[in-house]
């Protein structure tokens, strides 16, 4: 029932938030210079093959007239033709969907897999030994390496030496769904790299501030065993910054696919996005920033929902009059 | 201090390992230019008997406003994906001389009147026989688009189908590049009356009398391509299909080599040379083109030190093309005029006036026009590497004569809003980039010429005497006459010094020598990298 209060609340609130984003990636869009009747006739073109180009995409209106109309359309669920390949843009953004997906599913993986066991070993060991200094100095590089001096670097490597995985030769997971997956090995990895410091780094602090809990003291003092506190009472109740971060991992993947996707090839939406803007391909381009608005804002949503779920303390209707 | 050795060797082991040095020559560099033939980098050898797969890796993909339709398409790659699937009247050789095409041979009755004897075995790939009306209907289907391509066309006055397998195309003047114009894919022969009846659709399907087919294309990923079976060459072909991926990135096109998932790949840095030299498998060759890169200087600021032609003249002057060959293009670049120097008939590069300047001579002419100490602005556009490293050695070049350059490197679509689609004066001094050089010596002069080449209005101003110059060389016949006109052209050209050309762009094609023969030509006019596909013989059925 408290989801139900809340819930209609944060739907309004995410339907301002893209609102407001379709609104500023319009006016993002056409403020940069040149366009694409420019980019697409090139520059032996005259000025009325630019203009009768430009009318046939409707850019001949006002821009309140052109954003209105597109978004009239979008709200029915028609982003309008790719201006470059002259396809609907849901169709294109569909067909590369999968491949987004499955790299950022893949870089989420292995975030998961090794950035909270990684922090929960630094938290556990922050006072003492080795470990913890290595697993820090982990997270502080992985934090500061931008993945695409990474991505170059490792395409560099991988491209000049036989190091038994290839770059730049994809393979659609849709149709050969292993390939698929070791074709995007590295650029997942690549991607991970930043997410994998920051979740071991929010984890380890999260440890650390669980463990001074009462709670934990009593637990030692019951005599539970190490193993035992940790998975069933540390982690539990450190999970939730950490579900926090997920949200905003969620939105760096999307961000981050952008330029590894570039750097590895990955015909992906980030790739794709790239490209439109390289072409000033504007219908691809608020599609696509729309729909990575809507991932993050839906994401944030079910972490939200998650947060309350895993820690009951957190008052999902209190969350809710806060939005 | 004892650990200093070690750490300097570590430093240069590291070094080593990330630059990929091993010490060993740079063969494939060194002889990339090396003709195993006259006018060939490398020739298939037919005696394999070969099928399969052709997988390319190309840098871009065919973006042009009228989707597949040729005769809009302005871009070389178009040119290149398109004519596997369509054809012209006339072929260009390796010596760009004009071989037969759809057309089997030609009579020049006189420099105003061609008259084209057509093939009688060339079927479109509907399956359709092609017909004298195809021929003078693509004709005039091109020139109603008022293209580029249509422009370089000429003054076609009339095309009329005149036998059976015959057409006859009258021009209003002479015309010599008109079989240069013929020669490119945006003069394709078209199944004009499928196109004109509504059943083709040339924005979304090819349908050409070409050896190849496209079955499939995903928007900058890939192309899919099969036989024609109606290739009027088919029992030739040693390629059954061919699989294009469209990657941008040269790393992956690098790796793609190296691991022989491409078999061909194209490169527009010569970097590549030196790249692919630790990859035995690979051959790696130099294309030279027709193509050159060339300087903006613009003439329509008066507020610019540019717009005073002793000015222009003098920058001119300061760049040294060599060098710049050298440091951009592994000196693979050559120094050309405006009629492109690997052409017939062109001028001669060292000729030009600004060559004949010593520095004293740069430094006082800069001197008498009150311009020693100035500041240009640069741009130019990022989506190849030359442009950029072509801006920065200019930059050096003209430091020691007491002119600044800032340089600003942005992408295409801001630099074309810096100097084209617009009535005002360009908003940089100086921009750096290129030109199709295309097959005939005076088809890219015709960018000079301010009557016909109104896109150049916001940085040059030319003058009649150009633009005079600029039409005799297109109507000259070949021959001595014609390559003095196109001597003084290049003179006037290089002293107005508005679009300075420079040097020319060449390609690097790299290819598996283990699996896959193909032919290559070493000149090449319209980006063609494909040329000679139908002589390509594959090594493994790929």
């Amino acid at each position: 029932m408290r989801l139900l209060h809340w819930l209609p609340g944060r739907l309004l609130s995410a339907i301002i938030v893209l609102l407001g984003a379709s609104i500023l990636i319009f006016a993002a869009v056409r403020s940069l210079p040149g366009d694409f009747a420019q980019i697409v006739l090139g520059p032996l073109s005259n000025e009325e093959q630019r203009e009768q180009l430009r009318q046939s995409f409707g850019f001949d209106r006002s821009l309140p007239e052109q954003y209105l109309l597109w978004l009239g359309n979008a709200a029915r669920g028609d982003f309008g033709l790719s201006l470059a390949s002259q396809q609907p843009v849901l169709d294109e953004l569909a067909s590369r969907l999968p491949v987004t997906a499955l790299l950022a599913g893949m870089a989420m993986l292995v975030t998961i897999a090794i950035g909270i066991p990684l922090g929960v070993y630094a938290g556990t060991h922050a006072s003492t030994g080795r470990g913890s200094a290595a697993a820090r100095i982990v997270s502080t590089i992985g934090i500061s390496f931008p993945e695409f001096v990474l991505g170059c670097l490792v395409v560099f490597l991988f491209s000049r030496f036989d190091l038994g995985l290839s770059v730049g030769a994809f393979t659609s997971p849709t149709t050969d769904f292993g390939r698929g997956v070791v074709s995007l090995l590295l650029p997942a990895l690549v991607l991970s790299v930043f997410c994998v410091a920051a979740t071991a780094r929010t984890t380890r602090d999260a440890v650390i501030g669980v463990l001074v809990e009462p709670h934990i003291a009593a637990s030692v003092a019951r005599g539970e065993p190490k193993g035992f506190i940790i998975r069933h009472h540390v982690l539990r109740n450190a999970l939730i910054p950490v579900l926090t971060l997920t949200a905003t991992i969620t939105a760096y993947l999307l961000g981050g696919a952008v330029i590894v996707e570039r750097v590895f090839n990955v015909p992906g939406i980030g790739s794709y996005l790239v490209l439109a803007l390289d072409r000033r391909d504007y219908t691809v381009i608020q599609a696509g920033v729309l729909l990575a608005t809507a991932v993050f804002v839906i994401a944030s949503l079910l972490i939200d929902v998650l947060t309350g779920l895993v820690d009951p303390r957190v008052s999902v209707a209190k969350k809710g009059r806060g939005a | 201090m004892r650990h200093a050795f070690p750490l300097i060797g570590g430093l240069a082991a590291a070094t080593l390992l990330l630059t990929g040095c091993t010490g060993e020559p740079a063969g494939n560099g060194d002889d990339a230019a090396a003709e195993v033939a006259p006018g060939f980098l490398a020739v298939a050898d037919e005696s394999i008997a070969s099928s399969g797969t052709f997988r390319a890796y190309l840098d871009y993909d065919t973006v042009e406003p009228n989707g597949l339709d040729p005769r809009t398409a302005d871009t070389a790659r178009s040119w290149t994906i398109m004519g596997l699937a369509y054809e012209t009247l006339v072929n260009i050789d390796e010596n760009f001389e004009f071989t037969p095409g759809l057309a089997e041979s030609w009579d020049e009755v006189s420099p105003t009147e061609y008259v084209f004897h057509l093939r009688d075995d060339a079927v479109f790939s509907n399956g359709r026989p092609m017909t004298a009306e195809d021929v003078k209907g693509s004709i005039e289907l091109l020139l109603e688009t008022g293209s580029a391509w249509s422009l370089q066309l000429g003054p076609i006055e009339s095309v009329e189908v005149t036998g059976d397998l015959e057409v006859t195309v009258k021009l209003s003047a002479p015309y010599t590049a008109l079989l240069g114009a013929l020669a490119n894919t945006p003069a394709a022969i078209l199944p004009v009356q499928e196109v004109r009846d509504g059943t083709v659709d040339l924005k979304t399907e090819m349908v050409g009398t070409g050896p190849f087919v496209p079955t499939a294309h995903v928007q900058d990923e890939s192309w899919s391509f099969e036989q024609n079976p109606h290739y009027h060459g088919l029992d030739e072909l040693g390629i059954d299909a061919v699989e294009l991926e469209i990657v941008p990135d040269e790393a992956n096109r690098l790796a793609a080599i190296r691991d022989g998932s491409a078999q061909y790949v194209f490169f527009n840095n010569a970097d590549a040379l030196d790249l692919l030299a630790g990859t035995p498998e690979a051959k790696v060759v130099n294309q030279q083109n027709t193509d050159f890169y060339y300087v903006i200087l613009n003439s329509t600021n008066p507020d610019s030190p540019l717009a005073d032609e002793r000015v222009r003249f003098a920058v001119n002057a300061a760049i040294d093309r060599a060098q710049l060959s050298d440091l951009t293009l592994a000196g693979h670049g050559l120094a050309t005029g405006v009629s492109p120097v690997s052409l017939p008939g062109a001028c001669d590069p060292e000729e030009l006036p600004s060559q004949q300047l010593s520095d004293e001579e740069i430094t006082k002419l800069l001197a008498d026009a009150g311009a020693e100490n100035i500041t240009l602005s640069l741009q130019t556009w990022n989506s190849e590497s030359a442009p950029g490293k072509i801006a920065q050695v200019i930059q050096q070049q003209l430091e020691p004569f007491g002119v600044t350059v800032d340089i600003e490197i942005v992408d295409d679509a801001t630099y074309g809003a810096t100097f084209y689609g617009s009535d005002e004066t360009a908003g940089a001094d100086i921009g750096v980039s290129w030109y199709a050089g295309y097959g005939d010596a005076a088809m890219v002069s015709r960018w000079w010429n301010t009557d016909q080449a109104g896109f150049t209005a916001r940085f040059m101003q030319g003058s009649p005497e150009l633009n005079q110059l600029v039409v005799d060389a297109s109507e000259e016949p070949a021959g001595e006459g014609r390559d003095a006109t196109l001597t003084k052209l290049c003179a006037a050209v290089d002293e107005g010094a508005e679009q300075v050309p420079l040097m020319t762009r060449p390609g690097v094609i790299a290819y598996r020598d283990d699996l896959i023969s193909p032919t290559i030509n070493s000149n090449e006019g319209y980006g063609d990298i494909f040329r000679y596909v139908t002589d390509f013989r594959l090594k493994s059925e790929g």
